[in-house]
């Protein structure tokens, strides 16, 4: 589903260059669900950005669903995000302009998908539990109710991969964990592949594999980075996976 | 289609749900632009219009019949102005019997031939005060006496640059210097022929070529060219047509009547005009141009902050697969929609605000009253002018955000 090899991103020329990503390898298969994890800095973000094609790597390869996705055009890599990426950013991404509804059906709308749009965006709207809140406006609903909305728009048009960016940073407890069990219903359930970055320790319960990132580089610590928190996921949570998936 | 559907759709929530302050600004901005596009060629047009419009009242009417290029009177003058009152359009006919004089005041106070003192060459032109008053405007320009009977024999009407004295605008070694109604001038006309007149009525035109021009009767000025030389002749024959008539379609009319002389418009007179308007258009087009400038200028910093406060949306719609062409139409669509309110708020200022308040107080300019004369050609300049200016101004700054990476756009860094 993703094959990722020898990533690198250098920001910056010369002596102020700063190397976020040196060389990174890593494959997600289909129906996965895993979290990218670090400290802030070690490039864990910037490894989203390229895989979902926000941004361009200064070396390596990605292919996406067996596409070698830098090789095409930008108009073709837009195409190819709305078509087979969906995305959950961080802060609210939200048109404020548009109701919720109408930010559900956006995507759809882009890739000409004129039939049905409306009534697919409703019915992810009340799977994630907003079928009261179609005609309202980003600003009339909660920060969770947000993300949640964000969500549904970025399943509307099917993707085979959904990235998330610190979904849950901006949310209360409360609301972070509805989204996060949305996202492992939305696994187990439709099968989607996600690949969420997270520096909340908690986050690993719900994910099948970690991938650990330091300094611009993947890393398998012997002991967890985490350890202040090991002993209460221990008591609470299966041992986490830290590696590949077995074929 | 559905690219350009999307465009509609990201542009129409845009215009509905976003800040009315903003909205209204940019209309405003550019209905004002609008309004400036068209205003300052108007008011150009407008002083060419008083121009040209002192000229037909004063020297020419729309019309002149000259004699034929080898002759200096047309003949049977009577005929013609009756078959030219029967065309369909003509408000009024007027013979003129045309001389050169030389004018003479206080020449009794001359001490030799040799002094100049208060006199001077100027035309003299035979007149019938009826027939004149249907055509020119002379006789509503008078400061001073009153205009010609049809009976008056030994009376003249000067032009104030004629007469001189303070209301002249000519240097007054150039004039009679300072005649007065009820005083005797001396006319010596190519004949030798030398006659006194009192002089009637002093006027001012607005035209300064008719302020150096004199009237008599034409029975007056015939009896000086001798018993039965201008009997039922003229040496030009003005024609004034009806507002809003086609005066080419008359022309034409007449010149199918057979007459026996030279039928033109009297833009075929106003040579020196022509310079001033020419002159004119460039002046207007500069400032127009300016003006475009400036409206261009206006609307790219107003639209620009706009899509500064956007910027981070531009990025999301970027970021979910929204096509950068897509997001390019959508503010496109607006760009081109701002335009259109702009013409339209812009055209209800001008046909419903300054276009009355020009009509009622028009600018009392030395050449004529000058109005707005908004014609066609300026609209359609102002309408393409402003859509050009708008297209530029609302994509330049989205073309510099959707140059920008995603990333940047999104989270500033």
């Amino acid at each position: 589903m993703i094959k990722v090899h020898n990533l690198q991103k250098i920001y910056g020329k010369g002596s102020t260059a700063t190397h976020a990503l040196k060389g990174i390898s890593l494959q997600v298969h289909p129906g996965e669900f895993i979290a990218i994890m670090g400290r802030s800095g070690s490039g864990k973000s910037t490894l989203l950005h390229l895989m979902g094609l926000l941004d361009s790597p200064t070396s390596g390869d990605i292919s996406l669903d067996n596409r070698k996705v830098l090789q095409l055009s930008t108009e073709e890599q837009a195409k190819f995000r709305l078509s087979h990426l969906g995305y959950v950013f961080q802060e609210f991404s939200l048109i404020s302009e548009m109701t919720i509804l109408e930010n559900t059906y956006l995507p759809s709308v882009g890739l000409g998908k004129q039939n049905h749009h409306r009534d697919r965006a409703q019915n992810l709207l009340q799977t994630v539990g907003l079928g009261e809140r179609l005609d309202h406006y980003p600003h009339e609903i909660s920060g969770g109710e947000q993300q949640r909305a964000a969500i549904a728009r970025a399943l509307i048009n099917q993707p085979k991969i959904l990235f998330a960016d610190e979904p849950t940073a901006s949310l209360d407890a409360s609301s972070a964990k509805i989204v996060l069990e949305l996202f492992k219903r939305l696994n187990r359930e439709l099968n989607q592949t996600i690949v969420m970055v997270t520096h909340e320790p908690e986050d690993r319960k719900y994910v099948d594999r970690v991938i650990w990132l330091k300094d611009g580089l993947i890393y398998q610590p012997s002991v967890s980075p985490f350890s202040e928190f090991e002993s209460a996921l221990a008591r609470q949570l299966p041992v986490p996976v830290l590696f590949d998936k077995p074929e | 289609m559905g690219n350009l559907r999307l465009a509609a759709f990201l542009a129409y929530k845009s215009i509905i749900k976003g800040s009315r302050w903003t909205l209204t600004l940019i209309i405003l901005v550019m209905s004002l632009s609008f309004a400036n596009l068209i205003l300052t060629p108007s008011i150009m047009s407008g002083v060419t219009d008083a121009i040209n419009q002192e000229q037909i009242n004063t020297l020419f009417g729309n019309i002149v019949i000259d004699p034929p290029s080898d002759r200096y009177y047309l003949d049977h003058a009577d005929q013609i102005q009756n078959k030219v009152a029967q065309i369909p359009g003509i408000a009024g006919v007027a013979p003129h019997l045309n001389l050169n004089a030389h004018f003479e005041f206080n020449w009794q106070a001359r001490t030799s031939l040799q002094d100049k003192d208060q006199s001077g060459d100027w035309p003299v032109i035979g007149i019938d005060p009826l027939k004149e008053a249907a055509v020119t405007t002379i006789q509503q320009s008078l400061i001073a006496g009153s205009y010609l009977a049809p009976s008056d024999r030994d009376r003249i009407v000067l032009g104030v640059d004629i007469a001189g004295g303070n209301q002249s605008d000519n240097q007054a070694f150039l004039t009679l210097g300072g005649v007065r109604v009820g005083d005797k001038v001396r006319l010596t006309f190519p004949n030798q022929l030398q006659r006194e007149y009192t002089v009637k009525g002093i006027f001012k035109a607005r035209e300064v070529q008719a302020n150096n021009m004199a009237f008599l009767t034409t029975p007056e000025l015939a009896s000086v060219l001798g018993p039965g030389a201008v009997n039922d002749r003229a040496s030009q024959i003005l024609v004034r047509t009806l507002p809003g008539s086609d005066d080419k379609q008359i022309i034409a009319d007449l010149q199918s009547l057979g007459i026996n002389g030279q039928i033109r418009s009297w833009l075929d007179y106003g040579g020196g005009v022509g310079g001033i308007v020419s002159s004119f258009s460039v002046i207007s087009s500069l400032i127009g141009g300016i003006g475009l400038i400036v409206a261009g200028v206006v609307m790219f910093i107003v639209i620009y902050i706009n899509v500064g406060h956007r910027k981070r949306q531009i990025g999301i719609l970027r970021a979910i697969g929204i096509n950068r062409s897509v997001v390019l139409t959508s503010y496109l669509i607006q760009a081109l929609l701002y335009a259109a309110l702009g013409i339209i708020f812009g055209g209800i200022i001008l046909g419903y605000v300054i276009k009355p308040y020009f009509d009622g107080h028009p600018i009392d300019l030395p050449i004529g009253l000058v109005s707005l004369t908004i014609d066609m050609a300026n609209i359609r300049n102002g309408i393409i002018g402003l859509l050009l200016a708008a297209i530029l101004a609302g994509i330049i700054p989205v073309l510099n955000i959707t140059r920008e990476s995603i990333i940047k756009a999104i989270w500033g860094n």
